[in-house]
């Protein structure tokens, strides 16, 4: 899947969560700063990505990986990272 | 008129017994009542562990109702009216039942009931629901069915305030007795395991693994739990009469709101911060007159610490000298009947004098350091005990009891 | 001395409309709530009609903002709620200098939400349910969410009564108010229409329908009832401490003077104790509101169609009141039953029936049965100079909650 692609269905994700248009979701959005997204609505995009993406996280690593997801761009690398890893059997 | 409100009744059913005598001696003990969940199927979750009260019998309780037609949760509440009724030495006969109300708190009410509506549903047979799902889901049948169980006719409250609901229908009894509304009351909390319960905590990565840690450093999040507590409580010139053995005074209470978050309080504690001011100022107290603190304590990271903020805010320097335990490290998180079961607590440390310990304490966080009862139950003269609770939605709930004087 | 508690403000959002004076006129106009439901498929249910509020959408009331938190019964509440604050002229200010609290009644919080969130879980697995959805389990989340909305950091309190839930959220912030722990608050009902709760009821046969070739009548009192028709809404009031309100010069709507409970334990199955219970509200009622009952103008009724509840309203209120002298309304016939908000809708439609001195009358009532037969006088609109009324509110299993007030 194209990052172009994958950034749009998260910015949609993110739509869906926030009531924000996707329009007004820029490519570098901080989620905290920005968006002004609280925790709970951090949790839900970050379940809908991995529903979506089917990146099967399990939890015990989505804690971690919540901590370190501050912008759109933070989860576009998510969804990359967990992709590559996959091809190679990680 | 009189408006002290004293405890002379405590009924139970929780996952260390059913009871209080057994209650009180296994949670002096340190036991813990968390187990591998068997009431639901945890293999898709990560986490499999829970407070469930397993093996509960009914029968010896729910008498009157057609048990077939109830909930869990309104099952437990019945239990422990009549335990609280029985340890009260209350005659059914004797009392008037008309002025006999009921006070009850809830978090989900019947969760087990919507389940099966929902299970119908999803395998498209949802002219399978049963009949009996609208009177025996709405939580309000929990405090209803108290009532038609013993036959009770006078003021009958469910207020589903969540975590802080056992506290907030105790307060609410007291306004009561208090209006002369009614002559006694029963309050308390009840909630049953389910599986919306468990899978939104585990959802929301809330629930530790293995053990509940309150105020511990490596402390990994709640467990859920279930159970119930029930309170008998009247005016004081009332249990003198029928010479009741009474436990505790209500000394007073304090109710607030963060307005801040759903799942979280305000980092600042302030909403509990003003709820235990209320409370104190009730009580006509001072901080430094708390000889225990029975916490929310559920063991997630953030409670816990914002818990310890809120207690130095209010307390000083008293803080270091009151201990503070959390009985959710044994019960694991009871819900509706949490603040109701630590009050419980309270009027047991009151008229016992001992204190029981916040368990699976091991590595002190610098963030959390206070005297929480690590481990073991301890000798100590309580006259003055508060408990807290912090609910979802932001509402905040303080009780203060007391060694009833001049009996 | 007791402190008296007021109203300054109402608020409210229905099928009939979202003001009291729109309401108001509908009910006087003999209007239905009841339509065709776009919600959900009544398939299930032979196409049973229900009060829904068509194309309800929040942002008309609240702005433009993020909606996903609030569900449907969080965004009735946050409606309903900040129209009361509006109309009571409630500044964010005196929110905060009072620590104004929010008392909801409420039957089942938002059952849609918490329903999908399991089946969510159940379908797609416990690790795709909705984070934001689990946060509106919990019975009292509106409450919460209402809270965080319009910076409500008062007493936050829920009360779960069935159908006299939103009556009993009034007593109860009657008595906070009295006893001196609150200033101010919001207090009131809301219950959203959903497949869940319909489908519950017409499973246990308590909807109106058609059957045995006679029509639905979900007609209040009327010999041929044969159920209620389920509705939704949100209706809250603001009320205030009695000096408080001359100080700061707003508009009194009405005193609230007091109020009685009691619990139906036979839960409807024993005619005299679901008497004395009923009987026992109104009593301590009168008696808490120091009037007697021959002081009353005018009752506003609980009475849904429901085949016994009725019945054991209109003995109560016969056994109670001269109702060859005394009005009574019954609001659910034009309403339906809104169940949590229904006792609030009562207390916002007294105040406007007590403004203009008129009383709705019950449509389409017909016939009544002999044992009450004044009853049948109001099925028509009438005036009366109205000074005290009484709001009746008797949940299904008898949880019974009678509050009275007075004209300022």
């Amino acid at each position: 899947m194209e990052t172009t692609e994958i950034r749009t269905q998260i910015k949609e994700v993110i739509a869906n969560a926030t009531s924000i248009d996707v329009a007004d979701i820029s490519d570098n959005a901080s989620f905290e700063d920005e968006l002004g997204l609280d925790s709970l609505t951090l949790l839900e995009i970050a379940v809908d990505v991995d529903h979506i993406f089917k990146l099967n996280i399990p939890d015990e690593e989505l804690s971690e990986r919540l901590q370190h997801l501050h912008t759109v761009q933070d989860s576009v690398d998510l969804v990359l990272s967990h992709m590559t890893s996959e091809k190679v059997g990680v | 008129m009189s408006t002290r409100v004293v405890i002379t009744g405590i009924g139970l059913v929780t996952s260390i017994g059913i009871g209080r005598e057994v209650f009180w001696k296994n949670i002096l003990a340190g036991k813990s009542g968390i187990s591998e969940v068997e009431s639901l199927d945890t293999s898709a979750y990560s986490v499999h562990k829970g407070g469930e009260v397993k093996g509960f019998l009914h029968e010896p309780y729910v008498r009157n109702l057609n048990s077939d037609q109830i909930g869990r949760a309104s099952r437990f509440a019945i239990a422990g009216a009549r335990l609280a009724l029985e340890d009260a030495e209350v005659d059914l006969e004797e009392i008037d039942r008309r002025s006999a109300g009921v006070s009850m708190g809830t978090t989900s009410g019947e969760p087990n009931q919507i389940e099966q509506f929902d299970n119908c549903y999803v395998a498209n047979e949802t002219e399978q629901v049963s009949p009996y799902f609208i009177s025996s889901y709405p939580c309000h049948y929990i405090a209803g069915h108290v009532a038609a169980e013993l036959g009770f006719m006078g003021s009958n409250m469910m207020i589903p305030t969540a975590c802080a609901a056992g506290s907030f229908a105790i307060a609410h009894a007291c306004e009561v007795l208090r209006k002369g509304r009614a002559g006694m009351m029963l309050a308390g909390g009840a909630d049953s395991f389910s599986r919306i319960t468990y899978s939104g905590f585990a959802r929301l990565l809330a629930i530790a693994p293995d053990r509940c840690q309150p105020f511990d450093k490596n402390r990994k999040g709640m467990m859920p739990g279930e159970g119930s507590c029930v309170l008998v409580l009247e005016l004081l010139e009332h249990a003198l009469e029928r010479k009741a053995h009474i436990y505790a005074e209500v000394a007073g209470y304090g109710l607030s709101c963060d307005a801040f978050h759903m799942t979280g309080g305000h980092p600042d504690g302030d909403g509990a911060v003003r709820a235990m001011e209320q409370a104190l100022s009730e009580s006509g107290l001072s901080p430094a007159e708390v000889d225990y603190i029975s916490a929310h304590g559920t063991g997630t990271k953030s409670n816990d610490q914002h818990e310890t903020v809120s207690a130095k805010r209010v307390f000083g320097k008293a803080a270091y000298e009151t201990p503070i335990s959390s009985i959710k490290s044994m019960l694991g998180h009871t819900m509706g009947a949490a603040s109701a079961i630590e009050a419980a607590v309270c009027s047991l440390a009151i008229s016992d004098g001992r204190i029981p310990p916040t368990i699976n304490y091991e590595e002190p966080d610098p963030e959390c350091d206070l005297d929480y009862v690590p481990n073991e139950a301890r000798n100590h003269q309580v006259r003055v005990a508060m408990s807290n609770a912090y609910a979802f939605g932001g509402t905040n709930a303080s009780l203060i009891l007391k060694t009833c004087e001049g009996q | 001395m007791e402190r008296s508690v007021v109203v300054t403000g109402a608020g409210i959002v229905s099928p009939l409309g979202d003001s009291s004076q729109a309401v108001f006129s509908a009910l006087c106009e003999g209007q239905s709530a009841l339509i065709d439901v776009d919600l959900f498929s009544t398939e299930l249910m032979g196409g049973l009609q229900a009060g829904e509020i068509k194309d309800f959408l929040p942002q008309p009331y609240l702005g433009k903002r993020n909606f996903r938190p609030l569900d449907r019964t969080g965004r009735l509440v946050g409606a309903a709620v900040q129209m009361t604050l509006e109309n009571g002229g409630c500044t964010e200010e005196m929110r905060e200098e009072q620590l104004v609290g929010l008392i909801l009644g409420t039957m089942f919080g938002g059952l849609h939400t918490i329903a999908e969130f399991d089946r969510m879980g159940v379908t797609l697995g416990p690790k795709f349910v909705k984070p934001l959805d689990f946060a509106n389990t919990v019975i009292n989340a509106a409450s919460g969410q209402t809270a965080i909305w319009h910076k409500l950091r008062g007493v936050n309190s829920t009360i779960a009564t069935g159908g006299s839930a939103g009556l009993q959220a009034l007593a109860y912030g009657m008595d906070l108010i009295r006893s001196g722990r609150s200033d101010t608050l919001v207090t009131g009902g809301a219950d959203e229409l959903c497949f869940e709760s319909m489908y519950g009821f017409y499973r246990a046969d308590m909807l109106a329908r058609a059957q045995n070739g006679q029509p639905a009548c979900p007609v209040p009192f009327d010999t041929h009832r044969n159920g209620f028709s389920q509705s939704e809404g949100a209706a809250f009031v603001l009320m205030e401490e009695g000096q408080a309100a001359v100080d700061r010069e707003v508009d009194i709507q009405v005193e609230i003077m007091g109020y009685g409970a009691g619990y139906d334990y036979s839960q409807g199955k024993n005619e005299d104790i679901a008497l004395i219970a009923r009987e026992q509200a109104i009593r301590i009622a009168l008696k808490d509101a120091h009037i007697t009952a021959d002081q009353i103008d005018l009752i506003s009724a609980s009475a849904n169609g429901c085949i016994l509840n009725d019945h054991y309203e209109a003995r109560v209120l016969g056994r109670c009141f001269d109702l060859e002298k005394i009005p009574v309304m019954a609001v659910k016939s034009a309403l339906g039953d809104t169940l949590g908000a229904s006792g609030a809708m009562q207390v916002v439609t007294l105040i406007e029936s007590m403004k203009q001195d008129l009383i709705p009358g019950i449509y389409p009532l017909e016939e009544v049965d002999t044992t009450y037969s004044s009853l049948i006088k109001n099925n028509r609109n009438r005036t009366a100079e109205i000074q005290y009324a009484l709001a009746n509110a008797v949940s299904a299993d008898g949880n019974c909650c009678a509050l009275i007030v007075k004209k300022p």
